[in-house]
């Protein structure tokens, strides 16, 4: 049997103890070796360990909130490269983007991926959500996912806002000022809130800490817990929703 | 059912006073007491095989977009100095237009916790699950009723002057109105507004909202808000 | 802690959950369940005092605007730095706060149109801070204003007056 130069040497690697000592199961290729490979695994054993053949079909998902994930991965590991030169501080924050732009090696590419997959992903998590609704996925047994589904909906609305300011430049300052402004609106609580959120009366220093933290920190946290339920749901709940076929002739 | 039945139907959770019990099962409480599921396939390789390429196209075209397309940088923050138009990120280019129209408390506050509530409870009512057509029964009461909700709506709207909001309004309301009077046969698309439940009119009617404030939002609105054409 | 001892069961009764007496276990439960809220409210309140900063380093609410010499009548003058407009008139001086009172945004005089204008949500007023169109709710507040021992105008942006005070000098 002709294998490649990667089969032989993964072949290789399974045989040796280190491998055994991670894996602790032979390749994957039965039924019973497949489920370990998703049950076993702390990553993917929130995943069902099989899935109906029809959730499969692009129309069935459109991978929406595969799509979400994978943009919330990106951001992630964008978003901790882009925290080694940045300063959540006046005016460094500002100072830091003109050297990511100019300075830094690949700065300006990291920047824009950071920016253009938060912008996506709010734009994917809105799809998603209304995909879900007309193919009727928050139908019970998963009304619950679909509630922490708008949960992670509007953490993702937070993240993105939070991260609206970091750069301290005029478009962060007064989309910031708007935003905060509306809070101040809410009936007898929204000057105290405001208050807390910016560290202050205006817009300055410890609005721009805060912002940091709660985008850096807090709401990824947050992000992550409701992953976390939100995939974990879908194996409980027995699967994505399937459309009967004989709505689909109408 | 003449004969006294043998066992009590309880409740109990301690099973050293009732050793014996039934279990059961109610229609909600599993999905997998459901019975045609269809075919089932292992998750590996098929479905972490499919993610495994979404994640590889995403990310070529993420980066293809990342390395011809700057992000925007204005000047530095000047707190003294308000750009006009000042603009908030493009999701929320919506809720500045309805700022726009309507008071602070209603626009800002009142309206997206509306949104947020409503969609939290969407899959608590029985008229969003069943989802039967909107005229298919009851049709003499359910006609006033969507005609006197539109009418009231859209007298609040033009109170406020909010024309960016009427005009989704009226053609969605259009839709749900004229579907009333479709009949069978009058084509594919008719047949499909028939069979419309109400939450699917509701959705639509958000989403159309939405959409045109948000657009409006972006392209068509210029200094001190007032209206511009983007293509001059 | 003798509630386990005296059992209190009232005759006649038929649901078991209600003439269930307090167990020593029930009892502990409840305090324990106790004791975590008011833990957790302490904590929250603990927390919340935490985050509101005690000092702030913000810009002060007391400005000099200048003499009043430095104001023509009839005039609107914008001081930026304060985000302030010193109005005088035939009547005499009187300070409108520059931020709309919709969301925050500094607004903008113009002269041609004898207007003040917000860029955010084309809010207008008048130069007295009367709203004239869009979604401001209030009207501009006035500031007190005062003249100082050395002759120099005095704007106290902490302190609101009405619109019909004006100083006269």
């Amino acid at each position: 049997m002709a294998t490649t130069w990667t089969q032989q040497t993964l072949n290789h690697l399974r045989r040796t103890r280190a491998w055994k000592s991670i894996f602790r199961r032979g390749p994957a290729r039965t039924n019973r070796t497949r489920s370990l490979a998703i049950f076993g695994n702390i990553f993917l054993h929130v995943l069902p360990v099989k899935v109906r053949e029809k959730s499969l079909r692009l129309r069935a998902t459109y991978y929406l909130g595969s799509f979400s994930f994978f943009l919330f991965v990106v951001l992630t590991v964008t978003g901790v490269l882009l925290m080694f030169y940045y300063h959540p501080a006046v005016p460094e924050a500002y100072r830091d983007m003109k050297d990511l732009r100019f300075v830094v090696a690949n700065g300006v590419f990291l920047r824009n991926l950071h920016r253009l997959a938060a912008q996506v992903m709010v734009a994917a998590v809105f799809w998603h959500m209304f995909h879900v609704f007309f193919r009727g996925g928050y139908k019970p047994p998963h009304e619950f996912n679909w509630v922490v589904g708008v949960g992670l909906l509007l953490v993702t609305l937070f993240l993105s806002y939070t991260g609206y300011l970091l750069p301290w430049d005029q478009l962060a300052f007064w989309a910031i000022t708007v935003g905060t402004n509306i809070i101040s609106y809410v009936p007898i609580l929204g000057h105290p809130i405001r208050f807390l959120l910016l560290g202050g009366n205006i817009i300055g220093e410890n609005a721009l800490l805060r912002f940091y933290v709660l985008h850096c920190v807090i709401l990824p946290l947050a992000a992550v817990i409701l992953i976390a339920v939100h995939f974990w749901r879908i194996q409980k709940d027995g699967g994505l929703t399937v459309r009967e076929d004989h709505e689909r002739k109408g | 059912m003449s004969e006294k039945a043998k066992y009590e139907a309880g409740f109990g959770s301690d099973a050293l006073k009732d050793p014996q019990r039934i279990v059961f099962i109610t229609k909600k409480t599993s999905a997998k007491v459901k019975g045609d599921v269809g075919r089932q396939v292992m998750s590996f390789p098929h479905v972490i095989l499919r993610e495994a390429i979404a994640f590889q196209v995403l990310t070529i075209v993420l980066v293809a977009i990342a390395l011809f397309w700057d992000a925007p940088l204005e000047q530095l923050a000047n707190p003294l100095l308000t750009p006009n138009p000042a603009k908030a990120p493009w999701y929320f280019l919506g809720l500045q237009e309805l700022l726009h129209y309507f008071p602070p408390v209603v626009g800002g506050v009142l309206i997206p916790t509306l949104v947020v509530v409503a969609l939290i409870v969407i899959p608590y009512f029985n008229v969003n699950i069943e989802g039967a057509p909107l005229w298919a029964a009851r049709r003499g009461r359910r006609f006033p009723l969507v005609v006197g909700t539109v009418v009231a709506l859209l007298a609040i709207l033009v109170a406020y002057q909010a024309w960016t909001v009427i005009a989704p309004t009226v053609l969605v309301a259009g839709g749900v109105l004229l579907s009333n009077f479709l009949s069978p046969g009058q084509g594919r698309l008719a047949d499909f507004l028939r069979a419309r439940p109400l939450p699917w009119w509701v959705m639509t009617w958000f989403i159309a909202v939405a959409l045109t404030l948000t657009i409006v939002g972006t392209f068509f609105r210029g200094p001190g808000w007032s209206w511009i054409w983007p293509w001059r | 802690m003798s509630s386990s001892d005296t059992p209190s069961e009232k005759p006649g009764q038929q649901n078991p959950e209600a003439e269930a007496e307090v167990t020593r276990r029930d009892f502990l439960n409840e305090i324990a369940a106790a004791a975590l809220g008011v833990a957790g409210l302490g904590a929250t309140v603990v927390t919340i005092k935490y985050l509101s900063p005690n000092v702030l380093f913000e810009p002060p609410t007391q400005f000099r605007a200048g003499s009043p010499d430095d104001f023509p009548v009839n005039s609107v003058t914008f001081i930026r730095d304060q985000e302030v407009y010193v109005v005088r008139t035939l009547a005499g001086f009187y300070a409108v706060s520059a931020v709309c009172t919709h969301l925050g945004c500094i607004t903008q005089w113009k002269p041609e149109d004898d207007q003040i204008e917000c860029p955010c949500h084309g809010s207008k007023f008048t130069r007295e801070g009367t709203k004239i169109a869009g979604p401001a709710p209030r009207p501009l507040p006035h500031f007190a204003l005062r003249l100082t021992a050395d002759g120099q105008l005095l704007v106290d942006k902490l302190e609101t007056v009405k619109e019909t005070q004006v100083l006269k000098v």
